[in-house]
């Protein structure tokens, strides 16, 4: 008996040890998420500017909310945005993975290459994009001049200015796709390529029976990971367009940035931040569904 | 040794250490010394010359009030001096003294009670008349009868158009009516063509729908085309008249003839590299001419108004004004050093260092001036219409007001989607809406 109790009095101090080490990160979710959760919670309730005290006003931000064309126009334009975005992102990280998969010389500088845009800032490299768009002075521009091509308004234009956010925002995020879909290129046992090979499958055959299903789960990661990332989407009309022309690039984000920042309406900006956190669990839940398969069968 | 050996070892030792810290300090604080001088902090705008201006006052006011020291530190920068000024309310920090009070935010910050009232200061009056006329003060009184600010610099917004632009493409007179100028621009326009596009516009605006961007196009055309009203009259949108769909169409003109191009340049100033005619600007614009295009022959005119307009024209007048904090422990000394700024030797300073005119109603009158008038022709203009210019509204909504008007000018002026009258009945409707829900 003694021995248990003197094992039991030492499980429960190395217990309390261990409170220590996890009070750092006890203290940080609580000052960074917990608290800045439940005041939003709070804020919904209320109408608020920051700097006069808060006016209890009910569901009176989420009744603004309904009649919001605004609102919907951003939601709209988040998922066009999603809509060019996540499959470009996907084919582009796929091929650019197989290349480098593929035993390509200087495969190391490549991959620190695609990688940089990641590293570099997000204004940075929208600044270098907004050179690069320019109607007027922009490199793309002046090349399509050279090639005889009339210019395109890459950002002037409600059509063109959200697919050539998409474009940006794919050049800027495409290295960590394509670093994970190496990683599930790399996991995919050799064994299954003899077999294929056995079999009388082709190159093309191989990547699709065996390859695209065995990258199945990377590819609903990044999916789900792009699709979180896109319904971020702020820097980048906010730096290229101020969420115009016409509205076309208004995303919900740039919008929730908006209401809080430009006007003040921090309660209602924290509304439609809780019901942008639905409809991205919405659309996780969906594409999950629609995307994820079991690779054993 | 485990973790909590550490915190026994440590922590007594963590106490010591703390409380002979203090006790230095409070030995140190108990020492006899001469009385220590008032220090005020104060923010000027975050621009070069203004920097500069506010630099030669302080050292200024530091040699002749060592009892009070001013520190001068430049507003933050950040996308708006007003998001820094609110967030420095929130988070009270703000400085005692701050001259880049944009008349539009002074909503906010009265009903935050972030400001101190100047008329309680018992010389207010007398040192206002000196220096702006009653009428044109009056403006600048909020809803609640006081005054929170000292109406510092105005800088009305004018047409500068290039001369040599003019000449070469037959305009003979400076337009000065929304018909002249469509017909200058069909002149400049059509008069050099490279490669399908026009090598010279005639003008161009940043089409992207940001709120503050109406204040240099919308704004003060519709200033100059209603007679000198603003958007707002007794908390209700009053825009919703001719003259501000006379303003959409205007513009809707200039986009849809192709005379402004639907972009935003970022070669550089298209005005200051001789590739546009006229630009809608402020007299800060003088000093950018005379430092990057020299060369330039360039004049200055009121903004084009309907062809029908009689009497004088108005513009909107971006003032800049000076406040004190109600965090400053200091509001005598704060409002000698507010007094200090606005004399007529250091509004001569503002005009030299930083070409803005200052509100003041002797300008063109005071001989003090006449030299940089005589020196600076083209700011003449600027000193002249100082007098007819008009400024925000007092209300609670304003960036919201002018982001629907941002949205609908982009859809009727920019893109040509809906109809000038649809846009304004729109711009309206939604104007209603943002005051009821911020009543």
């Amino acid at each position: 008996m003694t021995g248990l109790n003197r094992i039991l009095r030492r499980g429960r101090t190395g217990d309390r040890g261990a409170y220590w080490f996890i009070l750092p990160y006890v203290i940080f979710f609580c000052a960074f998420v917990a608290y800045p959760l439940i005041f939003s919670f709070v804020l919904v309730f209320h109408r608020w500017n920051i700097v006069t005290p808060m006016e209890w006003i009910g569901l009176k931000n989420f009744d603004r909310l309904i009649g919001d064309a605004l609102f919907y126009r951003s939601v709209l334009n988040t998922l066009t945005f999603l809509i060019i975005h996540i499959p470009l992102q996907v084919v582009v990280a796929l091929a650019l993975a197989l290349l480098l998969n593929s035993g390509v010389r200087g495969r190391g500088l490549f991959r620190a290459l695609y990688f940089l845009p990641v590293v570099v800032s997000g204004v940075a490299v929208t600044i270098l994009w907004q050179q690069i768009y320019s109607f007027d002075y922009g490199i793309l521009n002046n090349i399509l001049h050279a090639a005889g091509i009339p210019s395109v308004p890459w950002l002037v234009d409600p059509r063109v200015a959200m697919p050539s956010i998409a474009i940006m925002a794919t050049w800027k995020n495409v290295g960590i796709y394509i670093v994970l879909f190496l990683v599930g290129l790399q996991n995919i046992p050799r064994e299954l390529y003899e077999a294929a090979n056995l079999d009388g499958a082709g190159t093309f055959k191989q990547f699709r029976y065996v390859t695209l299903p065995m990258l199945n789960p990377t590819v609903v990661v990044i999916v789900v990971l792009s699709t979180i990332g896109g319904f971020s989407l702020f820097i980048e009309p906010y730096v290229l367009t101020g969420g115009g022309p016409m509205q076309s690039t208004l995303s919900g984000m740039l919008y929730i940035y908006n209401q809080a920042f430009s006007f003040g309406h921090m309660g209602y900006a924290a509304t439609l931040g809780f019901v942008y956190a639905l409809v991205i669990l919405g659309v996780v839940v969906l594409q999950r569904r629609m995307i994820e398969q079991d690779v054993s069968s | 040794m485990d973790v909590n050996s550490c915190v026994r070892l440590f922590l007594p030792a963590a106490l010591c250490a703390a409380a002979l810290v203090a006790g230095c300090n409070e030995r140190e604080g108990s020492s006899p010394r001469a009385p220590r001088p008032v220090v005020l902090t104060y923010w000027p705008a975050p621009n070069p010359q203004e920097i500069l201006l506010a630099d030669t006052l302080v050292r200024v006011w530091n040699r002749l009030h060592p009892e009070i020291l001013v520190e001068m530190q430049p507003i933050p920068v950040s996308i708006s001096t007003e998001e820094v000024l609110l967030a420095a309310i929130a988070g009270k920090t703000t400085p005692d003294v701050c001259s880049n009070i944009w008349p539009g935010a002074l909503h906010d910050y009265t009903q935050s009670g972030g400001l101190v009232r100047l008329d309680a200061f018992p010389d207010f009056d007398s040192v206002m008349s000196l220096r702006t006329p009653r009428e044109l003060l009056e403006r600048f009184r909020v809803a609640d009868g006081h005054f929170y600010e000292v109406p510092w610099k105005t800088n009305p917004l004018m047409m500068f158009y290039n001369r040599r632009l003019f000449h070469e493409a037959g305009v003979l007179d400076v337009p000065s009516t929304y018909g002249g100028y469509l017909a200058a621009a069909e002149k400049v326009v059509t008069h050099r063509y490279e490669g399908g596009t026009p090598d010279v516009w005639m003008g161009d605006r940043d089409v992207r729908p940001i709120w503050w961007q109406r204040l240099f196009d919308f704004y003060p055309f519709y200033i100059a085309a209603s007679g000198g009203r603003t958007l707002l009259a007794a908390g209700q949108p009053s825009f919703g008249d001719s003259s501000a769909a006379g303003v959409f169409e205007f513009f809707r003109q200039c986009y849809g003839r192709k005379y402004f191009p639907r972009t935003y340049f970022q070669g550089g100033d298209p005005f200051l590299l001789e590739k546009k005619a006229t630009h809608f600007s402020g007299p800060w614009e003088v000093a950018a001419i005379r430092k990057f295009a020299p060369q330039m022959d360039f004049g200055v005119a009121p903004v084009p108004v309907p062809d029908d307009h009689h009497g004088p024209v108005y513009t909107y007048g971006d003032y800049k004004d000076i406040s004190i904090f109600s965090t400053t422990t200091h509001p005598k000394e704060a409002w000698e050093f507010v007094k200090f700024l606005v004399t007529a030797q250091h509004d001569l300073l503002l005009l030299r260092i930083c070409d803005q005119i200052p509100v003041r109603g002797d300008l063109l009158e005071n001989p003090l001036f006449a030299a940089y008038f005589r020196e600076n022709p083209a700011m003449t203009g600027f000193a002249r219409q100082a007098v007819y210019t008009r400024g925000m509204d007092d209300a609670p909504d304003l960036k919201e007001i002018f982001d629907a008007i941002a949205q609908e000018y982009e859809s009727c002026a920019v893109y040509g989607r809906v109809s000038a009258r649809d846009a304004i009945r729109e711009a309206v409707g939604r104007t209603n809406l943002i005051v009821e829900w911020n009543r």
